[in-house]
């Protein structure tokens, strides 16, 4: 008997089974195959390698430790010693992600604004370039920024060659920039500062900024400006009183999407931030597949990374819903 | 308070034309209409009035001041627009209050007032709801009052009934014309429904393709429309389309007689309100005949649509009358001289 004489015999007898299995049925049972494998299977896998071991001179071991916690926590030597450095790098993700998502919306807001009152057509081109902005990737971008402010190449080099920096000394605006470490004796430098980190990693989630502050201001109903200006309101009133309520769930949506993007932000800091303020990222990096090579730890951290992101987005969360019910 | 005067006043968008030229002058206290059909630019006219748009010539005097280049923050007109505009993260009575807060009053002041405006408007308990909590009508009362709230010098009203069901439209209508009555003030409505604006306005401006075709009070515009444009956006007319000689129109084989001069051979277009039509059985003066096309029964009104020597012509009848005639049937009908209007052809 054939294989598919077998089939037939088997649908003759269970035609209700084979009604079940329709085209549609395998088609999302191969889907949701994919999500498991490729999506949560990975997560499951840090997960479980986070409660692993390192063994010295070698990889890593199953187990369930909670070792690699208690390291993060408090560092590799207690109870002898108290150690906060990677909370500290952790501190030092936020710290730059607050900032540059922040700055990142605080600049795409008026673009934004200005955007929507364009033209149909210039508002599609103007999309479709910021559109084409994303499809560079971190590294590009970092690239770029690396040689624009590189101190023999870069804007410093500029500075000096046109006399900038010697008119900045000239008005005693170069000592300022000495203090807040953006200048040596000599010159101007951007880096490493914390200064080029937050610029970098504003302007890589920018247009990300612009894209989800666009529907919300393309919806916003122009009248509620105009009846504010009818009343009285100048237009700086207006934005304050009209146009910013009105928008404030997006701005809240959009500011933590950007600052959970950016807490895993890698390259960037890696090139531009100095060695005192790596963050959590880099230290992942540098557990899983750089020099130190203990997985275990590198998953620790990264699950701890997880959690504080998800943390913050439950927090948004329940602050729009606060806001919304008010 | 002042009249508001509009002296050779005209906007362009580009090389659109949306406002021809343009003088108007808006009565104190009294309620005038903007009236036309979508796009003719009413609305256009009352943004330049409030500040909104600036007018490309002409000037806008409220009294002796010339407020052309006076920002709209800086000119205290309250304005009602079609979508009301209301702050959607405000409470009811915040809203009402808001002109006032940024005007530098004391908020408990200004809310206390805003409460005293919701009680105008019938809104009393309402004052802690958000603004999507509310029906259509409240909402159009929310927006009165807010615009209400600054004492405006004019208060400006753009489609206002155009978002209510027509009860409720109709029942504002009133409302809305008694609020006015009552403060007196100088109001300028933009709508395109001509029954609306015969039911508020002291005066009513009738506006086509950027142009004024008439201002005048409602009966005027309703009996003596000024052209044929009029007569046929305001209220139902039938038309006829003929040559003048000598006291009458000749249409075809037919004349009538009309009450108006033209020059011997002139094209003109007679005009006639269905009501004026009568259905008669004694021939006499601009009697015709004509078969009865079809009978619709409105309950007050009957309507018959008529064929005649010279074109279809509606006309309404009381239902109360008496008179029942039937599809098909043969008649007589009295187009009276006094109740035909005449206009030039090409005016038309």
């Amino acid at each position: 008997m054939t294989v598919s004489e077998n089939i037939q015999i088997a649908a003759e007898r269970s035609p209700a089974l084979v009604r079940r299995i329709s085209p549609k049925t395998v088609l999302y049972a191969a889907l949701s195959t994919l999500v498991v494998v490729f999506c949560i299977v990975p997560f499951i896998l840090v997960i479980v390698i986070s409660f692993g071991r390192k063994v010295d001179g070698a990889g890593w071991v199953w187990d369930l430790t909670f070792d690699n916690y208690q390291r993060f926590f408090v560092g590799v030597l207690w109870p002898d010693e108290v150690t906060f450095l990677y909370l500290q790098q952790l501190g030092n993700s936020f710290y730059f992600a607050v900032i540059a998502s922040v700055l990142a919306v605080l600049t795409a807001l008026p673009f934004t604004l200005l955007l929507t009152r364009l033209k149909r057509s210039a508002q599609a081109i103007w999309l479709v370039f910021i559109l084409a902005s994303l499809s560079m990737s971190e590294v590009f971008i970092v690239m770029g920024w690396d040689i624009l402010l590189s101190n023999n190449s870069g804007l410093p080099k500029l500075f000096q060659v046109t006399g900038f920096t010697q008119w900045l000394k000239d008005v005693g605006w170069f000592q300022t920039l000495r203090d807040i470490g953006l200048a040596n004796p000599r010159n101007v430098k951007f880096k490493p500062s914390g200064f080029a980190t937050i610029l970098t990693m504003s302007y890589l989630v920018w247009p990300y900024a612009v894209i989800l502050l666009y529907p919300a201001f393309s919806r916003l109903d122009p009248s509620l400006a105009e009846a504010a200006r009818t009343m009285g309101a100048n237009r700086w009133t207006v934005i304050r009183t009209v146009t910013l309520p009105a928008i404030r769930l997006p701005l809240m949506g959009t500011t933590l999407l950007l600052f959970v993007f950016l807490l895993g932000s890698y390259v960037s800091v890696s090139v531009f931030a100095t060695p005192d303020k790596q963050t959590t990222a880099v230290a992942i990096y540098s557990n899983i597949r750089g020099s130190n090579l203990d997985a275990p730890f590198g998953s620790a951290q990264a699950v701890i990374l997880l959690i504080s992101a998800s943390v913050c987005l439950c927090f948004g969360h329940l602050l729009n819903s606060k806001a919304e019910a008010r | 308070m002042p009249d508001l005067i509009l002296s050779g006043v005209s906007k362009s968008f580009g090389s659109t034309r949306a406002v021809e030229t343009t003088d108007l002058t808006f009565a104190e206290g009294q309620l005038t209409a903007l009236l036309g059909p979508s796009g003719c630019g009413k609305t256009t006219l009352l943004r330049m009035l409030a500040g909104l748009e600036n007018p490309t010539r002409g000037t806008i005097r409220l009294g002796h001041e010339d407020i052309t280049d006076l920002p709209a923050h800086k000119r205290k007109f309250g304005m009602v627009f079609q979508s009301f505009a209301l702050f959607p993260h405000y409470t009811v009575r915040e809203n009402v209050a808001y002109s006032l807060i940024i005007g530098g009053t004391a908020k408990p002041e200004a809310l206390e007032k805003a409460q005293t405006l919701l009680d105008t408007v019938q809104l009393s308990s309402f004052g802690d709801r958000r603004i999507g909590e509310l029906s259509g009508g409240q909402r159009q009362r929310v927006a009165i009052a807010r615009a209400l709230a600054q004492e405006p010098k004019v208060f400006l009203l753009d489609e206002p009934m155009s978002a209510l069901d027509a009860k409720l439209r109709e029942e504002m209508q009133v409302e809305l014309r008694l609020l006015q009555q009552r403060l007196g003030i100088t109001t300028i409505v933009v709508t395109h429904d001509q029954r609306e604006a015969m039911t508020m306005a002291d005066t009513i401006v009738v506006m086509s393709n950027g142009r004024v075709e008439q201002v005048a009070p409602p009966k005027q515009i309703y009996h003596r429309p000024a052209n044929s444009f009029v007569a046929d956006f305001i209220g139902k007319a039938n038309f006829f389309d003929g040559v003048y000689s000598d006291g009458s129109v000749q249409i075809g084989k037919l004349a009538l007689d009309i009450s108006a001069n033209f020059a011997a051979g002139s094209p003109v277009r007679l005009a006639i309100r269905p009501e004026s039509i009568c259905l008669v059985t004694e021939p006499g003066q601009n009697c015709i005949d004509a078969e009865i096309s079809f009978v619709r029964d409105l309950g007050p009104v009957k309507e018959y649509h008529l064929r005649s020597d010279i074109g279809p012509m509606i006309a309404e009848h009381a239902g109360t009358d008496g008179m029942d005639l039937m599809a098909g049937e043969k008649t007589l009908v009295h187009l009276p001289a006094d109740t035909l209007r005449v206009y030039p052809q090409t005016a038309a």
